[in-house]
């Protein structure tokens, strides 16, 4: 099958500090794949990286190539088309200072989408895909911002959908929403999961082990080890240190 | 403002900042007082009783130029902000002149505008009526616009970024927004600042034109009254913003 993201040898500089010590992997269509591991290790950095918002960040070099469908990211002139087929969710929800529909509505509608039933259509499916339509359907005109810590993340999963992205990242999506509505939100994951490619940074190894199709460990800035999810959770993973990780005897 | 150790480039910026504005001061200072100025120039237009008169001549004709000074520095302010990031040399002399004249007292400005438009009445009226305004106006409100776009979080603006906005459907979305109340609120401080400098200009040609000096002229209580409203609607625009 062919990938639809492929790293290869990926480093990545914030002024002279090494975020990313030469990272290669590839990313196939319709997978889940979960990125673990500790504090520091690189993991939004690379997310960062495939949507290029590490642009915004000063200082920052980088080397070797971040392929989508085959053309290289850094190539492209069209940073906004780029990011709009990448959807990101931050880990700590941030509000647009918009209303709820209009914080939806705003990715289409700076694509040119000006229909309000088709907006209404999209605000609609996405936020029930987020599992926040029952909460917010009545109030949609209200400030996204005053919405609770784990309706705001929701929201901010509405939104990233809204554009219909080719691949959805996730960073640390589940530190704001309580247990069961990162259930639900899981759940979504997996019916998404036909549509696009998920790529899903978690602290919490079981969520990757709950979903992920194929799971990657990172420490430090190095990839570990990349395999499918079952072999990483296994007993026998090709590295030590992924196993202790896994297990929580870590450190 | 949040406060920030001053290291040491920051303190050079201030001196060479500081040491030139003062230049320049001085040689406007002497460039003006150069002049020969006969005493029978003194003038009488800013009688007590022709008040209409001079909120015509002076408030109105003020008005506009304020205006336009607030919109211009909204202008600049996204410039600086947006297009000449921080860290540039560029970015930080600049910064430093315009947080050294947002912070001088109104009573400076008051000095010049008593000097010019009451001595100079006659000739010199629009020039310095804009400088005026324009050393006025101009900082505070690019002042408040950079605070109120630093204001925006970062996060926010990669998130709209990485809903594929554009620098300016970023700005005209989640920047002005965010920075419209302390634009706002600028203005007001502004406004409230001419007022109150126009309320002393009233009181001093008052004084000129007056044997009694203890009176204070009714158009100088309303104007001040004005000054006062205008600055407490600012500060609670402030307030509001930053709760
Ligand atoms: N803006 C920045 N400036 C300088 N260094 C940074 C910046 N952001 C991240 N780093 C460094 O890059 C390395 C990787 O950080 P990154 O945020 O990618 O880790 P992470 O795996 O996402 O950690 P966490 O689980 O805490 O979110 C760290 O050593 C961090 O100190
Ligand atoms: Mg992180």
């Amino acid at each position: 099958m062919k990938p639809v993201i492929e790293v290869s040898d990926l480093k990545v500089f914030y002024e002279d500090t090494q975020a990313l010590n030469g990272i290669s992997l590839d990313v196939y269509p319709n997978e889940i794949l979960g990125i673990i591991g500790p504090a520091q290790s690189g993991k939004t950095t690379l997310l960062k990286v495939i949507n290029r918002t590490l642009e915004f960040t000063q200082g920052t070099s980088l080397e070797g190539t971040v392929k989508l469908d085959g053309v290289d990211i850094n190539s492209i002139s069209d940073v906004h088309g780029l990011r709009k087929r990448i959807g990101m969710v931050l880990p700590l929800p941030v509000g647009l200072p918009l209303s709820i529909y209009d914080n939806v509505a705003f990715a289409p509608r700076t694509s040119g989408l000006r229909n309000k039933s088709e907006l209404d259509e999209i605000v609609e499916r996405c936020l029930q895909q987020a599992a926040l339509w029952d909460e917010v359907k009545d109030r949609l005109d209200s400030l996204g911002t005053k919405l609770s810590g784990g309706q705001q993340q929701r929201l901010t999963i509405a939104r990233a959908l809204s554009h219909k992205p080719e691949i959805l990242c996730l960073d640390e999506f589940s530190i704001a929403v309580d247990p069961i509505t990162t259930m639900r939100i899981e759940d979504v994951l997996k019916t998404l999961k036909e549509e696009m490619t998920i790529l899903l940074v978690t602290n919490l190894v079981q969520q990757a082990k709950r979903l992920a199709n194929r799971t990657a460990f990172m420490l430090n800035g190095d990839l570990i080890e990349i395999d499918e999810t079952d072999v990483i959770f296994s007993d026998n993973p090709t590295s030590q240190s992924t196993y202790d990780y896994v297990n929580g005897n870590f450190g | 403002m949040n406060a920030k150790i001053m290291n040491r480039s920051e303190l050079i910026y201030h001196i060479i900042a500081i040491v030139t504005l003062a230049i320049i001061i001085f040689l406007f200072w002497n460039f003006s007082t150069d002049k020969p100025h006969v005493e029978g120039e003194i003038t009488s237009d800013l009688a007590v009783d022709d008040t209409s008169s001079l909120i015509d001549r002076y408030l109105y004709r003020m008005i506009p130029i304020l205006c336009g000074a607030g919109l211009f520095s909204i202008v600049i302010a996204l410039y600086l902000e947006e297009w000449l990031t921080q860290t540039t040399w560029q970015y930080r002399i600049i910064e430093r002149y315009i947080v050294i004249l947002a912070k001088v007292p109104s009573l400076v400005y008051g000095i010049f505008a008593v000097y010019f438009i009451v001595f100079h009445s006659q000739k010199v009226l629009n020039y310095p009526l804009l400088l005026i305004a324009i050393l006025l106006v101009m900082p505070v409100t690019i002042r408040s616009t950079q605070k109120a776009i630093q204001s925006v979080d970062i996060s926010v603006r990669e998130a709209a970024y990485a809903l594929g906005a554009t620098k300016l459907r970023m700005i005209a979305d989640n920047v002005l927004p965010n920075a419209f109340p302390l634009i706002v609120a600028g203005i007001c401080t502004a406004i409230s600042r001419i007022l109150a400098i126009v309320a002393l200009i009233v009181i001093i040609s008052n004084w000129i034109n007056s044997s009694n000096i203890f009176t204070i002229p009714k158009s100088a209580v309303v104007l001040i009254s004005s000054a006062v409203i205008a600055s407490i609607f600012s500060s609670i625009l402030d307030y509001k913003q930053v709760t």
